[in-house]
C-alpha cells in the first residue's frame, strides 16, 4: 500500500450523569408546568365539590359533611390530641414494623439464596402470608399481656410478609453475572450475603418495604379501634361515638397526611440507598 | 504437562444438547491462546469450565497439575458484560479482589493498591466514581485491571471487548498484550492467557495460537501456530501476505462449519 493511513486517537473520556432526564430542563418547558396544574385540578375539583356539598346540600344541624371551615377549626383544636395519638401510634408502628424489616431481610436473604431452604420453607410461607392479619387482632389481645403488645405483634405479621417475600424473590433472582463473580471472588456465606446478594436485592427489598408499611398503617389503625386509649385510628373511633364529624374528618386528613410523609421518607432513604442504580 | 492447561475428553450437555464434546487442549504455561468460533461453538462454556464455574459431564480439567474443582484465584475471568459490582466504587471493586488474594493486607494499603492497578491500566481519573459513572471502554479497563490485581498467572476472557468500538477494541488489546508480556513484573514469567472472540483478526493480532472450535457440539476443528513476531503493528500485520493467507483459510473453516449448520438445521 502507498498510502499510510493514520488514525488519530484520543480517549473519549464520557460520563454520563448519574440520574438519567426524565423531564427536559429549562425555563420554557410547558409540559412541566401543564402537568403540575393538570395534577392540581383534582385537588381543585375535590376541594370545590366539598364546598358546594357543605353549602348546598340540606344535611341539617350536624351535617354528616361539614363544611371546610368548620372542619379547619376542629383539625386546628384537635392538633394537640392528635400529636399525642400520632406518637403513640408511631410506638406500635415503628417497633413492629422495624422488627418485621430486620427479621424479614434477614430470613428473606438467606431463604432465596438457598433451593434447599426454599423447598423446605416456601409452601408454607405460600399459606401463612395471606393470611390476613385483623383476624389475628382479638386472639393476639387475648393472649398477649399488653394491648401495645398485641398491636405490635399484628403489625408485625402485616409488615414481615412483605418484606421477606420480596427479599426472597431479590436473593433468588440475583443475577448469573454476580454469582459468577462472587464465585471467582471466593465470596461466600455471610460474606457473600452482605456483600453481594443484599445489595443486589435492595430494589426487591424497598419494595416489600413500601408495601409493608402501608399494611403496617392499616393494622394499625385497625387494632386501635379494638382496645387503644390514644391514638390515629383510635381518635377517628372515639368521635365516630359523638357522631362529631368535624373532627372525624379531621383524623382522616391528618392521618392521611402523616402516612403520606411517611411514605415519601421511605421513598426518600430508598433513592439514596439505591444511587448506583442508572 | 505439569505446567499449564490440560483438558482430556472433555464433553459437556445441557438440557439433552450436546455442548461440548471430546475437547483435547492442552496450553504451556505463557501462551496467549485465541479461542474462535461462531456463536453457539460453545466456546464460552469451555472458559466457564476452565474457570470452575460449572463442571464436565466427562473428561479433566487441570491447572499446574492441579485438577479444577471450582473457581479460584489462580484463574481470574474477564467476562464481556460488566465484572464490577454497581454498588461499590470502581476502587472497592479493586480492593476487594486484592483482599481475597492477599488477605493479610491492611484495609488502606488495600485501597492504595487498588488505585495503583487503576493507574496502571490509565483509570486514574475513575478514582471515587462508580461503574455506572463510568463508560463501556472504561469498565472493561476497571475488570481487567481487577484481574490484574488478583494476581491470576492465568488469564481467561470471555469476548471481553465485543460490546465497545474499535478504538477502545484496539487500546484495550494493546493492554492485554502489555500485562500479558509483564506477567507479575519482576521478571516473573509471562501469564498464560485463553481469549475467547468471533473475530478473526482480533484472535491472528492477539494470540500465540488460535483454537477454532466448530459447532453443535463444539469440538477442536483446527488449531493453528500465530507466527508473526511480537510487538505486532496493526498497519504492517493486517496489510502482510501472510496474515491474509491464515486468516482467508480461517474463515474458510469457520464459513464451512456455518454451512454445515445451516444444511444440519
Amino acid at each position: 500500500m502507498s498510502e499510510t493511513l493514520v488514525i488519530e486517537t484520543h480517549e473519549v473520556s464520557v460520563t454520563p450523569t448519574p440520574h438519567t432526564a426524565s423531564e427536559p430542563s429549562g425555563a420554557s418547558n410547558p409540559g412541566r408546568l401543564q402537568g403540575l396544574l393538570e395534577a392540581s385540578l383534582v385537588w381543585i375539583a375535590l376541594l370545590g365539590a366539598w364546598f358546594a356539598a357543605a353549602e348546598y346540600l340540606p344535611l341539617g344541624a350536624n351535617p354528616l359533611i361539614p363544611s371546610p371551615a368548620v372542619t379547619a377549626r376542629a383539625l386546628w383544636e384537635s392538633l394537640p390530641e392528635l400529636w399525642v395519638g400520632t406518637l403513640s401510634s408511631f410506638s406500635i408502628l415503628v417497633p413492629g414494623y422495624l422488627l418485621a424489616t430486620v427479621l424479614g431481610i434477614a430470613s428473606g436473604l438467606s431463604i432465596g439464596s438457598s433451593p434447599r431452604l426454599q423447598r423446605a420453607f416456601l409452601p408454607f410461607a405460600r399459606v401463612a402470608a395471606p393470611v390476613p392479619p385483623t383476624v389475628f387482632i382479638p386472639y393476639a389481645i387475648a393472649l398477649l399481656p399488653s394491648f401495645k403488645l398485641s398491636a405490635i405483634f399484628v403489625v408485625f405479621i402485616g409488615a414481615f410478609w412483605p418484606i421477606f417475600q420480596n427479599a426472597a424473590a431479590g436473593a433468588h433472582a440475583l443475577e448469573q453475572r454476580y454469582r459468577d463473580n462472587a464465585s471467582i471472588l471466593g465470596l461466600s456465606g455471610f460474606e457473600f450475603q452482605r456483600r453481594v446478594v443484599f445489595p443486589a436485592a435492595l430494589p426487591h427489598i424497598f419494595s416489600g418495604m413500601a408495601v409493608g408499611l402501608g399494611f403496617s398503617f392499616i393494622l394499625l389503625t385497625v387494632a386501635e379501634l379494638f382496645g387503644a386509649n390514644a391514638g390515629l385510628g383510635r381518635f377517628v373511633q372515639y368521635y365516630a361515638d359523638f357522631a362529631d364529624y368535624p373532627k372525624m374528618v379531621a383524623g382522616i386528613l391528618y392521618t392521611g397526611l402523616i402516612t403520606f410523609l411517611a411514605m415519601t421518607g421511605l421513598e426518600a432513604i430508598k433513592r439514596r440507598a439505591l444511587f448506583w442504580q442508572r | 504437562m505439569s505446567h499449564g492447561l490440560n483438558l482430556q475428553g472433555v464433553d459437556f450437555s445441557y438440557d439433552n444438547s450436546r455442548i461440548l464434546s471430546g475437547i483435547e487442549l492442552s496450553i504451556p504455561a505463557g501462551q496467549f491462546v485465541t479461542l474462535l468460533g461462531a456463536s453457539g461453538s460453545g466456546k464460552s462454556t469451555l472458559l466457564r469450565l476452565i474457570a470452575g464455574l460449572q463442571f464436565p459431564e466427562r473428561g479433566r480439567l487441570a491447572w499446574n497439575g492441579q485438577p479444577i474443582a471450582g473457581p479460584g484465584l489462580e484463574r481470574g475471568v474477564v467476562f464481556q458484560d460488566y465484572a464490577l459490582f454497581p454498588w461499590m466504587s470502581v476502587v472497592d471493586n479493586i480492593a476487594i479482589a486484592i483482599g481475597k488474594a492477599r488477605p493479610a493486607t491492611a484495609k488502606a494499603a488495600r485501597i492504595a493498591e487498588a488505585k495503583d492497578y487503576l493507574n496502571k491500566v490509565g483509570l486514574d481519573s475513575t478514582i471515587g466514581k462508580y461503574p455506572f459513572e463510568l463508560s463501556g471502554g472504561m469498565r472493561q479497563r476497571a475488570a481487567i485491571a481487577r484481574a490484574l490485581a488478583l494476581g491470576s498467572p492465568l488469564l481467561l476472557m470471555d469476548e471481553p471487548f465485543g460490546a465497545l468500538d474499535p478504538v477502545n477494541r484496539a487500546k484495550l488489546q494493546d493492554l492485554v498484550l502489555e500485562i500479558w508480556e509483564a506477567g507479575s513484573g519482576n521478571n516473573a514469567p509471562k501469564k498464560t492467557v485463553v481469549f475467547v472472540t468471533h473475530d478473526v483478526d482480533e484472535a491472528l493480532y492477539l494470540g500465540d495460537r488460535v483454537v477454532i472450535l466448530g459447532s453443535t457440539p463444539g469440538r477442536v476443528i483446527a488449531d493453528l501456530a500465530v507466527e508473526f513476531s511480537r510487538h505486532r503493528d496493526r498497519r504492517t500485520l493486517f496489510t502482510s501476505d501472510a496474515f491474509h493467507e491464515l486468516r482467508e483459510s480461517i474463515s474458510e473453516t469457520l464459513a464451512a462449519d456455518t454451512l454445515q449448520q445451516l444444511v444440519a438445521a
